[in-house]
């Protein structure tokens, strides 16, 4: 071979040595780190390389931790009830919103607000507005007469639903902005065609508007199950995890872990497991708009054959 | 402020005379340097910023402060003391860094220190020091490894530490003819009393949220009701007679107490006092600087105090800060001199004048300390009592804690029942200690 023809070939490569050196150093170094770290006994007054290396006892160890497990599907049940309730709320408040009224640019403005703000800010207004006595919620019910205000915080099952309104007041219109934004750049000859049918508005909805949003809903969707996996902040100033372990996640046991219990070994574990199934969320959720894809590309062949 | 300058000018006095005697003057190879420490943000390290400009123009060394938020002081010294050189002289610790640090070998023994005559000041009076602070602070590898014994030593020197007292209303108690409570029985009693007596208010204000509160809340409970978390093998024993006791104590504290205290932390159950809505505080020191402070006490000058009362025993819990020289640090012999000045009495005089927690005995009954802060006599009555046992401090702990804290705030919130929550928390710890190594010498 040619010092030219050699030349050429390794082009490419080098074009892409920047990529991938900046993929190993920013991405590969920290997740090895994080896999070799879950293998040790380390605590944080230990160099990483005075730490004992304990194998695969961090993963055994968790899975005889029953606070774990707890942690586990706590974690699971809020990402589904918040995932569910923002996306309902958001493409509904979205449905409701795509159409010209007057001042919609500042009516936007004002629904991501919450968005906005730092979620410390969030959870200490949250816990404000949920105080026992001074809280702006129980002063509202006892003023319509009832004796008894909510136990919002010091309850097991009212704190998580208390967790879960200030997760879907936080977050509903990240979902909403998308949705409307995917909405708003739907081709309108479809929506023509489906009126001069006779369409009525629902059907519109369900068999138009929603099936040529998917591809953005799912994108959306899965980014709020992934930001729900991890929440923290709220979660730590609202509840710090209480009452017992009722709204303890996984990402505040990981924080706990690290701080409190100073076993980063362990804590790595955790965050590993947690890693592991947000990425077989994420691709069983890739897998399943390849799969409903191709099933629209056949449905679609089909058709082109009957017609012609 | 002119009682502080004549004070400190006594001090100054006695502290050249001394000197005088022996050499020229033992901070004199010193002068010029600059120390490097680590103080938290936390009302007597507020107070000892007043007092650390008449160290510097005594002696000649210039010390640089680096005061962080307590929680963040951690981390950032886990970084520092891992260091081969560390950039702290002295640092302050919270006790339960102590394990840690000692056991990583990161805390300097400071006998030798003690036994350089060109550092160790004669007059110092270690005896003064409160017994229950250096055992709990101090000392490292006598009895079960992190208390005073035959073959424990000195690593650090109690500074801003703390002991539990109670706090109480005053006119509440006249008015209606109450006793200061002396015994755990007349507390739990009169903490439900009170809220039939003043509708709308709690009894007693304490912690109890999910994890460290609700823990701290129960061992306030355990040591004077004679319950131990562990017995002497290491053994959980926090689920017999006397821990159930504990726990009982305060689910009837909670349940007595102001409205929403299933979710107090020290900082709501402090706010509940100071805002008249619970009668009586059970809690640490640190919090007596507050109470007559009109921007955040609605209650000024109608707090009264009395020992942390009686069970079957007498313990008050004790904590705070400790000070001692990281093995790392680059001026050791200077930062033994500051440590050894920050703890003498006349510095911890000073200290206690400008609001800080003294370290001594001997303050605690100064007439010019009590002149100014006047609630330093009961407290020095509690110190007498103070427990250095009163919680383990073991490295394992913090794993212990959090599930004896979240536990407790499934029985306080949830109703479980309180001998089935503690066996579980025994089974747990008892696995926790077991995979630690602490039965390898048991058969």
């Amino acid at each position: 071979m040619s010092a030219v023809a050699r030349a050429n070939r390794l082009t490419p490569y080098l074009f892409l040595a920047p990529a991938a050196v900046v993929l190993i150093f920013a991405l590969l170094y920290p997740i090895g780190y994080m896999i070799y770290a879950s293998f040790l006994d380390w605590s944080p007054s230990q160099r990483i390389g005075q730490a004992e290396f304990v194998g695969l006892k961090n993963y055994a160890n968790l899975l005889h931790d029953s606070a774990f497990h707890e942690s586990f599907w706590v974690t699971i049940k809020f990402a589904f009830v918040v995932v569910t309730l923002e996306m309902v709320l958001g493409v509904g408040l979205a449905l409701l919103l795509d159409r010209n009224i007057r001042g919609m640019s500042v009516l936007r403005t004002v629904f991501i607000l919450p968005m906005m703000i730092a979620p410390i800010v969030v959870g200490l207004m949250w816990r404000y507005m949920y105080h026992p006595t001074v809280g702006i919620f129980n002063r509202t019910i006892k003023s319509w007469g009832f004796d008894e205000g909510i136990p919002w915080l010091s309850d097991s099952t009212w704190s998580f639903v208390a967790v879960v309104i200030a997760d879907v007041w936080q977050w509903t219109p990240f979902i909403f902005i998308l949705a409307l934004a995917a909405m708003q750049s739907l081709p309108r000859s479809a929506l023509e065609a489906a009126e001069i049918d006779g369409a009525s508005e629902w059907q519109k909805i369900t068999l138009i508007k929603i099936p040529l949003m998917m591809p953005v809903l799912v994108v959306t969707l899965l980014l709020r199950l992934i930001d729900a996996f991890k929440v923290l902040e709220v979660i730590l100033v609202l509840t710090n995890g209480g009452p017992g372990l009722s709204t303890e996640i996984i990402a505040l046991r990981i924080f706990r872990t690290a701080q409190e219990f100073q076993e980063l070994g362990e804590a790595a574990a955790m965050s590993n497991v947690l890693l592991l199934m947000l990425m077989a969320l994420t691709i069983g959720m890739f897998m399943y708009t390849k799969i409903q894809e191709a099933r629209a590309a056949r449905m679609r062949a089909a058709a082109e054959q009957t017609e012609s | 402020m002119l009682n502080l300058l004549k004070q400190t000018g006594a001090g100054v006095a006695a502290l050249t005379l001394t000197a005088g005697l022996a050499t020229a003057n033992p901070y004199e190879p010193y002068e010029g340097s600059t120390l490097v420490v680590n103080f938290p943000a936390h009302p007597h390290f507020d107070a000892v910023m007043q007092v650390l400009p008449q160290f510097t123009e005594e002696t000649g060394i210039r010390v640089e402060v680096d005061q962080l938020q307590y929680l963040k002081m951690r981390e950032k010294q886990t970084l520092e003391l891992t260091k081969n050189k560390g950039d702290y002289d002295l640092i302050a610790y919270v006790v339960f860094s102590k394990a840690d640090y000692v056991y990583a070998d990161q805390l300097e023994n400071l006998a030798k220190y003690f036994m350089n005559p060109a550092l160790a000041d004669p007059n110092y009076d270690a005896e003064d020091l409160i017994d229950g602070y250096v055992g709990n602070i101090g000392v490292s590898g006598g009895a079960k490894g992190y208390l005073p014994g035959p073959t424990g030593s000195l690593f650090g020197i109690p500074f801003g530490s703390e002991t539990s007292i109670l706090g109480y209303r005053k006119d509440i108690f006249d008015k209606h003819g109450l006793e200061v409570p002396k015994t755990y029985d007349d507390l739990l009693e009169l903490a439900c009393r009170i809220p039939e007596l003043e509708p709308g208010m709690g009894g007693l204000a304490s912690r109890a949220a999910s994890g460290h509160h609700a823990s701290h809340a129960y061992l306030l409970h355990l040591a004077p009701l004679g319950g131990r978390i562990f017995d002497d093998n290491w053994n959980p024993i926090m689920n017999n007679e006397e821990g159930v006791k504990a726990a009982e104590a305060l689910k009837t504290i909670v349940e007595c107490g102001a409205e929403g205290a299933e979710t107090f932390g020290f900082a709501e159950a402090g706010a509940s006092f100071l805002q008249g809505n619970s009668a009586m505080f059970l809690d640490s020191t640190v919090f007596a600087g507050q109470v007559n402070n009109p921007e955040k006490s609605k209650v000024v000058g109608k707090i009264g105090w009395a020992p942390h009362p009686e069970g079957t025993r007498r313990g008050s819990q004790t904590g705070g800060f400790g000070i001692g020289i990281p093995t790392n640090a680059q001026n050791k012999d200077a930062a033994f001199l500051l440590m050894q000045w920050l703890t003498s009495k006349e510095a911890d005089k000073a200290i206690a004048v400008a609001g800080g927690n003294p370290s001594r005995f001997s303050t605690h009954s100064d007439p010019d300390v009590l002149a100014e802060q006047p609630h330093l006599e009961v407290f020095g009555e509690a110190l007498k009592h103070a427990d250095p046992d009163w919680r383990p401090i073991i490295p394992v702990w913090g794993k212990i804690n959090a599930d004896l804290g979240t536990t407790l705030s499934q029985v306080l919130t949830e109703d479980l029942d309180i001998q089935t929550a503690l066996d579980g928390v025994a089974e747990r710890s008892k696995a926790i200690m077991d995979d630690a190594g602490y039965y390898t010498w048991q058969q």
